[in-house]
Formats: structure tokens, sequence, C-alpha cells
């Protein structure tokens, strides 16, 4: 059973795959109905799918595409030429076969689903009258179809002995065996296979050409297999009719070069390299902090050796693995030509589905996630884009739309554009629209640019279809192509001109895992912004800034950027004294670009996008939140969104950031609050002892940091610092520096009270910014008239 | 030895016993100061409880949200429940702890003032909350009653509940 089970898996995946690509290949046949190479090619599908069905004992799915096979097998032979009415059963019966498998999917067996009214059909036009039934005859007495179909399936199972000679079973058995052995048998298997099949392909042909006497065209593209002598060649040979064989898909080679994989393992390993790219950002980091610590120890040039090693292993194994989720976008652009065809058919109109770029890779999960979308903008196209033939005559363009999908690369990310050539997005509907039906006020949309206007087909409960049909005009559609894409970081964009046409780009990343990144400091913040959007960074002093209808903005060689300050979208508290350069990273998106201004640019990394859950998601300006080496959370900047932000925020970039100091009015003596910094508590005893009858407030701290940290909470507002220099951890010097960032505390006194007399000491201490040095010992009586004069004590509190 | 050793195999046969007999009418509690008040959640929606580490802001929320942390590779919001219950924000002591709250996939860290300790109260004990907010609207489940206390039993779900 469990031998039964892999072969059928194998046989229901290979199936898929061919059923996808004869849907493309049936629609392009219609158009060109005298291309032998692709009735051969369609031809050979339903001939596979129906040996391995009978082979597994399917026979309804074996009844089906026997007659199917019998309908193509006559147009491949110049008996039947395809009209579309033709093409509309072989088209039913190629849905029916793909029920059929979905059945046999979910139950391991092809029951349930009624094939006859169909076969009938089919069989109607291989009876060569090339008329098609009206599906009323589908009504014909059960008992009679039975007696047919019996009928038929004995004929069957003749025909199948002609069609697929001993060989060809053999073949297709140790093909479905190979498979599931294990590698060294399956190679050798495949080579016994190969050896056999590849004649076996044009051997079905040209029996069949030897019997009906065809046309000599075909021989040029099959003769040449059978002539080449090595198993090296043959697997060549098809590729140098690629066109003849690909259809097929059956090149014996593929056998050995591919391997199945449950997608599940890959997104595991996914996983396990989100790991694996945290793990060496922490060690790179870890690495920095050791080479700073023991710098020019030997072992330091070892460690850098290995550091720099699994980071480039690191670097490529995610390359790689990703490459291996990597899918070609042509497995959903593939059905689209056939979803056209039925549009046409279904709505009367004359419409062509040009496709470019079909190679183009994505990853998995991004693939698919684009389907859906991609149906909805199609369908859109279609029924609302696309004019009626009359319509599009009058307009004086060509009868038959044209709608163009075509995928490219564009940096980090591809792009998918969608073209049509119909009417075109009317502005002034889609805001009249909106209005009538609450979705915008009217004050919105007048201020509406018309990208923005453009955008408004997005919103949830917007049609412009007078009525809804089959095709679209519920209002859903395109709500939900705006937030799948979305959900992969994708970006939509809209351009259209009224009677010219609607063109819709998609990008959307490569991967939606790992993203490369650019770290920027703002304060004691950091924000991570990838590395895709950003065009390129700048340093700046704030004089070039300037100002214009109360907007930052700077001149970017020819251009004019205009700026925005990333404390003020996110908020950040300004603390720290600004400097008088600033970094601007200029961000890209579509032919929008932004100027950020921010403090630092701390690197780039690459980094593992995690959600920041349900509870804060969907967080303006927020994409998501990484975890960096040291352990700490980054967020990341949602560079689309920051934009939209952006628009609304007025500079205060120039402006004096006023954290000012309020001057609080002191009323009593206890209002007056200094801190005295000192480790040793001796000493602190002391100076508090000479404060104290001042009746002031009076803090301690014991080192540099503490004092710091005494300082970030903001508990107290002080007014002075006495500050020892020598200290732990932190000395009073360093303390002075930092102290000196914060605009806030800018102005504080800071008082060095050392036992360091030197004049480098006196010297080192105003370049830190301390106002007074006292040296020790020192009277009360100094040190408490040094502090009154420092903080302006008002003497009626003495 | 061996007296003590079945004092306490008895004890803990009486404990077990106990939890048989009346597993359906106890609430194991984990209780916890904010404020001046003792609140508690069901020790079952407690995923852990960590001593206060560094997090992150995050722009565009509530003050009550303090941001977001690393709990060993997951990124989880940071509220404070002083801020929250509209006491004013305190700097993090001794014993402030974060406590990790879980349902479904709702996680969060809260940030609390101190535990108290857990403790198990009988069904029959739990009050119905106070009637100043509509049912569902409350975060309030109900008010167990101990000897020497009462405290305010919270809904973890409306706890994890965004409602900004």
């Amino acid at each position: 059973m469990d031998e039964f089970q892999e072969i059928l898996q194998d046989f229901l995946v290979e199936s898929f795959e061919l059923v996808e690509k004869l849907d493309e290949d049936l629609v392009e046949l219609e158009n060109t109905p005298e291309d032998l190479e692709l009735l051969n090619g369609i031809f050979r599908v339903a001939h596979t799918v129906k040996g391995a069905s009978s082979f597994l004992n399917f026979d309804v799915l074996t009844h089906l595409t026997h007659h199917m096979e019998d309908v193509l097998n006559k147009a491949r032979h110049g008996d039947l030429i395809i009209t579309p009415d033709i093409m509309d059963v072989v088209l039913e019966s190629i849905d029916l076969m793909k029920a059929l498998l979905n059945t046999i999917r979910d139950t391991s067996a092809d029951a349930g689903i009624d094939v006859s009214g169909c076969v009938a059909r089919l069989d109607k036009i291989s009876g060569g009258t090339g008329e098609v039934d009206t599906p009323v005859s589908q009504a014909a007495p059960a008992q009679e179809e039975e007696v047919a179909s019996e009928v038929v399936e004995a004929e069957e199972d003749e025909l199948d002995y002609d069609n697929m000679s001993d060989d060809d079973v053999e073949a297709e058995i140790a093909r479905l065996l190979s498979q599931r052995q294990d590698e060294d048998k399956a190679k050798r298997a495949a080579k016994i296979a190969a050896g056999e099949k590849v004649p076996e392909a044009p051997s079905v042909s040209e029996e069949n050409e030897s019997e009906k006497e065809e046309t000599p065209k075909t021989k040029p593209v099959s003769t040449p297999v059978p002539v080449t002598p090595t198993p090296a060649v043959k697997v060549e040979t098809p590729k140098a009719n690629a066109k003849a064989a690909a259809p097929a898909k059956r090149a014996p080679a593929t056998v050995e070069q591919t391997i199945r994989v449950d997608v599940k393992r890959l997104d595991h390993l996914m996983n396990l390299i989100g790991e694996l790219v945290l793990a060496k950002n922490r060690l790179i980091k870890i690495n920095d902090d050791v080479e700073e610590r023991y710098e020019g120890e030997e072992f330091l040039e070892e460690l850098n050796q290995v550091v720099s090693i699994v980071s480039l292993v690191t670097t490529d194994l995610q390359i790689a693995v990703m490459k291996t989720r990597m899918l070609p976008i042509g497995k959903v652009f593939n059905k689209f030509p056939r979803m056209i065809r039925d549009l046409t058919r279904e709505l009367n109109k004359k419409m062509e589905l040009e496709i470019s770029g079909e190679d183009t890779e994505l990853d998995k999960s991004i693939v698919e996630e684009i389907g859906d979308p991609l149906v909805h903008i199609i369908r859109n196209s279609c029924d609302h884009g696309v004019e009626m033939p009359d319509v599009r005559l009058a307009a004086g363009k060509s009868e038959t739309g044209t709608i163009k999908l075509k995928a490219y690369n564009e940096g980090n990310a591809i792009v998918i554009q969608i073209d049509d050539d119909g009417k075109g997005l009317d502005v002034d509907m889609l805001k009249g629209k909106c209005v009538e039906k609450n979705l915008i006020t009217e004050k919105e949309a007048d201020n509406m640019s018309d990208k923005e206007a453009f955008a408004l087909i997005f919103k949830p409960g917007f049609s412009t279809a007078a009525a809804v049909t089959n095709v679209s005009g519920r209002g859903v559609g395109m709500d939900v192509v705006k937030t799948n894409i979305e959900k992969v970081n994708g970006i939509i964009d809209i351009d259209s001109e009224l009677s010219v046409g609607t063109s819709i780009k998609l990008k959307i990343p490569l991967t939606l895992a790992i993203i490369q990144a650019l770290l920027v400091g703002v304060q004691e913040e950091h924000y991570a912004i990838p590395l895709a959007s950003v065009l390129e960074t700048v340093r700046i002093s704030t004089d070039e800034i300037y100002t214009v209808e109360g907007r930052s903005v700077m001149r970017l060689r020819d251009d004019v950027l205009s700026l925005v300050h990333i404390g003020d979208i996110f908020e950040v508290e300004r603390i720290l004294d600004s400097s008088e350069h600033a970094y601007v990273v200029v961000l890209g998106l579509g032919t929008q670009k932004l100027g950020l201004i921010v403090d630092s640019l701390v690197g780039q990394e690459e980094i593992v996008i995690k959600s920041l859950g349900d509870y804060l998601k969907g967080i303006e300006g927020i994409a998501g939140a990484t975890i960096r080496g040291d352990g700490g959370v980054t967020l990341i900047v949602d560079v689309v969104a920051l934009m939209e932000i952006a628009k609304g925020v007025k500079a205060t970039v120039t402006s004096e950031s006023s954290a000012s100091q309020l001057t609080h009015e002191k009323t009593k003596a206890s209002d007056y609050t200094i801190m005295i910094v000192d480790d040793s508590k001796t000493d602190r005893m002391i100076m508090r002892k000479a404060l104290e009858p001042l009746g002031v407030t009076l803090v301690e701290a014991a080192d540099g940091q503490e004092a710091l940290n005494i300082l970030k909470q903001g508990d107290y507002n002080f007014d002075a610092m006495l500050v020892d220099i020598e200290m732990p951890r932190m000395d009073g010097y360093s303390l002075a520096t930092e102290i000196k960032k914060y605009n806030r505390y800018k102005n504080l006194p800071l008082i060095a009270v050392t036992s360091r007399t030197g004049k480098s000491d006196r010297m080192r201490g105003v370049e830190s910014g301390m106002v007074e040095y006292i040296t020790k010992p020192y009277s009360a009586d100094y040190l408490s008239s040094v502090v009154q004069r420092n903080v302006n004590f008002k003497s009626e509190f003495l | 030895m061996s007296d003590k050793l079945k004092q306490i195999i008895n004890k803990q046969n009486d404990q077990q016993n106990e939890t048989l007999d009346q597993s359906d009418d106890i609430v194991q509690l984990v209780g916890f100061i904010i404020g001046e008040e003792e609140y508690a959640v069901p020790i079952l929606s407690i995923q852990e409880i960590i001593k206060p580490i560094e997090w992150t802001r995050v722009p565009q929320t509530p003050q009550y949200v303090l941001g977001v942390f690393n709990l060993r590779g997951s990124v989880i919001p940071l509220i404070d429940l002083r801020v929250k219950f509209g006491l004013g924000a305190k700097n993090n002591d001794d014993e402030t702890r974060f406590f990790v709250l879980k349902q479904g996939d709702d996680v969060a860290g809260f940030v609390i003032d101190r535990l108290t300790m857990a403790l198990r109260i009988k069904k029959t004990d739990i009050g119905p909350a106070p009637e100043t907010r509509a049912g569902d609207e409350s975060m309030i489940d109900g008010v167990g009653k101990q000897a020497d206390r009462i405290l305010t039993i919270l809904k973890v779900n409306k706890l994890l509940e965004r409602d900004f």
C-alpha cells in the first residue's frame, strides 16, 4: 500500500504539473491551430496521464483522457480543425480532468464525478463531424451510457496497447518505481529508463505518422533523437528542440537532477537560518568587544578569521537556501491565458494577453500570495479596463484590447506590471463614487492628488462597476489585492491615463524573512531601514537645511529634497544636544524621494524580520522588529508609511529644539537640589555637613555612572553638582562630558572637588565643562559659598 | 525521622485529596500589587515572571505601552499596568517584575510593582465585579475574598486585548 501511495504521489505531482502547462498550451493552440509541435505536446500530456492512470486503475480518468486523446489525435493529424467551440469542450474535459485529479488526491479514488456528458461530446467531435453537442445530451439514459462506456473501455484497452507498446509500459513502470528507490538504485534505474524512454516519445508519433501517412513536417523534430548514440547527447537533443520537448516535460535527465522536497522542511530550514543569522550578528558584536579589550593579543587574529568565515558561510548558506525556495513566477502566470480566454467569451470582448518575464524567480511563499491579487487585477482590467470592441473602434483603438503582464527584477525586489490599453481611470469619477459611498469626505477628495485618487480603488467597499457581474463589481477584489500585497511587504503603484490605459505595478521583495538594513541612531534609539529603499546617505551641516512653507528642504545636487527628522516621526524626545552636523538618509520609493535626518549612521546589518505581534500590529511607520547582536530589539522602519507620515510633519529641524529649562521659581531653600558625586563615603559626608546648614536638598551618587543614571531618570531638577575626579567606573571628566551632551543639563554648573591640583588637571576640568575647581582640603564655608554663588542662592533663605 | 516522613506523606495525601475533591471549586491565582491594591490573574495564564530587562520604545502607542522586549528570541510587547490603571509611572526597583501572560497566540509582558503570592481560592469566595461598567467591557473578572484582604481578579483576555 505504501508503495502504491508513493507512486500515486508522484503521479499526482506530475499530472498537476502537466495539466497546468496544458491550459496555457491549449489557449495558444486556439490562436495557432496549425501548430503541430504544440498539438503534439498537448497530445502527449493527455497520453501520459492516461497511461499512468490506467496503470493505477483510475478507470474514470482513463476513460476521459482516452477520449480527449482521440480528439487531439485527430486534430494532430489534420482531420479536425480546432474551432473555439471544440476548444470549449476540450477545455471542459481538462477541467474535469483537474477535478478528477483533485478527487484522487483527496480520496485516492476517482469516483464521484460524472464524465459521461463530456465524453459524449468529445466522441461526437472525434466522430468527424466537428460539430459540438449541446450539453442537453447529458440527459441521456444512464443505462445507455454505461453500456457505451463499457464498450469504450474495451476499445480503449486495445487502443492502449496500440499507443503504448510493451516497452512504453515497462519504461513507465521503471520510471515510477525508480523514483521511490534509494539514490544509487534510482540513478541506475533512471539510466535504464532513460535509455528506453527517449526513443519512446518519437515512436508514438512515428507509429501514428506511418499509420496515417502524415505530412513530413514533424519528422525533423523526431528523427534526430533515436539516432543520437550516447545518453548524454540524448539529454541534450530534446533541449535543442526545446519547443517540442518542453510541453511533455519528459526529459529523462530531470529524474536524476531534481528531488522533490516537502515545503515544510524548507520552511524549517529557513527558520533555522534566520536564527543562525541572529547568532552570527551576535558573534560579530562579541568579536568587536573582545577586540577592543584585548587589543594586540595573538589569539585575536585567529578569532577574527573564524568569525569572518562563519559570517561568510552563513551569508552564503542563507542565499543558497533562499534560492532553493525560489520558484519562477511563470507558475502563477500560467493560469492567466486560460482566464483571459474564458473572460473574452464571457464578456464578449476581444482581449489578448502578453506575458513576459515568466522566468523571474520569487520566494515560494510570495508566489503563493500573489496569485489571488493578480487574478483580481487582471479580472478588473478585463471587466472595467478594456472596452467593448465597438467602443474601442469608435475611440480609434484596435478592436482587440491588450493586457500585458510582465515581471522583472529591480534591485532587491521584483516588479510585476499589469498594463492594459483600456479606458483608464477617471479621477473625478473615482472621487465622486467614493464621496457618494461615504468612503471619503468631499474635502479630502478636493485635496487629493491623482495618485492618491487612483489608490481609492483599493478601498474596501469601492467599486466602479454599475452592476455586480459574475466577473467583478463586488468591491472586494482590489481590497484583497492591497491586503495580500502588503502582507508580503510589497508596494502597489498605479498609473493611468484616461482612455489610454492603466498600469499597475506591484513591487515585491525577493524574500520575506531576512533583509539587509541600514541602522541609524536618533538620540539614544536605533532604527533599521530596509536597504532596498535607501538610495544614498549624505552628511550635511545644519545650515544647509532651509525652510520652505514650513517644511525643511535641502539641495541635493540639482534637486530639492524635502527633509523630515526621524525624531519627529517617531516622537523621540530630544534629550541629547544635536550637533551641527546631521546625516540624511535619502529614501526612494517609486518616483518619490525623501530625506530622513538622523543623528548617526550605525552601519549595515542583515536583520531577521520579526512581527510585533497582534497587540502592536499596524503601527504606522513600523514594519516589524528585529533582534540585534546585543540582544536588544530594534524596530524596522516601514518606508512606505513613513513617506505618508512625512507629508503631514511640519519642520522642527532648524528651530532650536526647545526642551527648554523651565526655571522653577524657588520658594524655599529645599527647592535647591544639589548632587554630590564622590566614591568616598567620608568625602560625601564632609560635603553634606558643609551644605546641610543651607537647607538645600542633597542627593548622593557613588560614581559617575550612578550620577548619570540619576540624571537620566529625571526625578530631580538639579541646580548644581559637586563632582570628584577620581572615581571607579566613570571618572569626573567623562561624567562632565556625558552630562554636557544633554540639552537639559547643558547649563548645569559642575563643580569639581578634588585633591588633584596639577595645572593640567585644572585644564582638563575646564575642557570637560567644569565651572569651578575646589581642591581638597577645603573649608566648609568655602564650599558653601561656591555652591551658593553657582546656584544663585537667594539670600533670604539663609 | 520516619514519623516526620509519615507526617509529610499524610499531609501531601490530604492535600491531594483536597485537590481532587474540590478541583472544580478551586481557582489558582497569582497575586501582585500595583500601586496600593492587590490584583490577581489565573496561574495558568502566566507564561513566566521575569526580572525587568531592557526594552525598546515603540512610537505612536499610548503611554502605557512601554515598547517591546526580547524574550529568548521572541519580540513581546510590554505594558505598564501602573499607567494603564491611571497611576503615575514609577521607576523599576528590586521588586518590579515583568509578568508574561499568554492566551492562545497572544503574549504580552506587564510591569507590576511587586509579587505577592500564589494562592488557591474557592470559587464561592469570588464575588462578581462591581457593576460600574458593562460586563464585557470591564477588565475585572471578579473580586476574591480572603480572610484578611480582598483582591481584584483581572480578565486575561481583556489585558491582552489591544484597545487603541
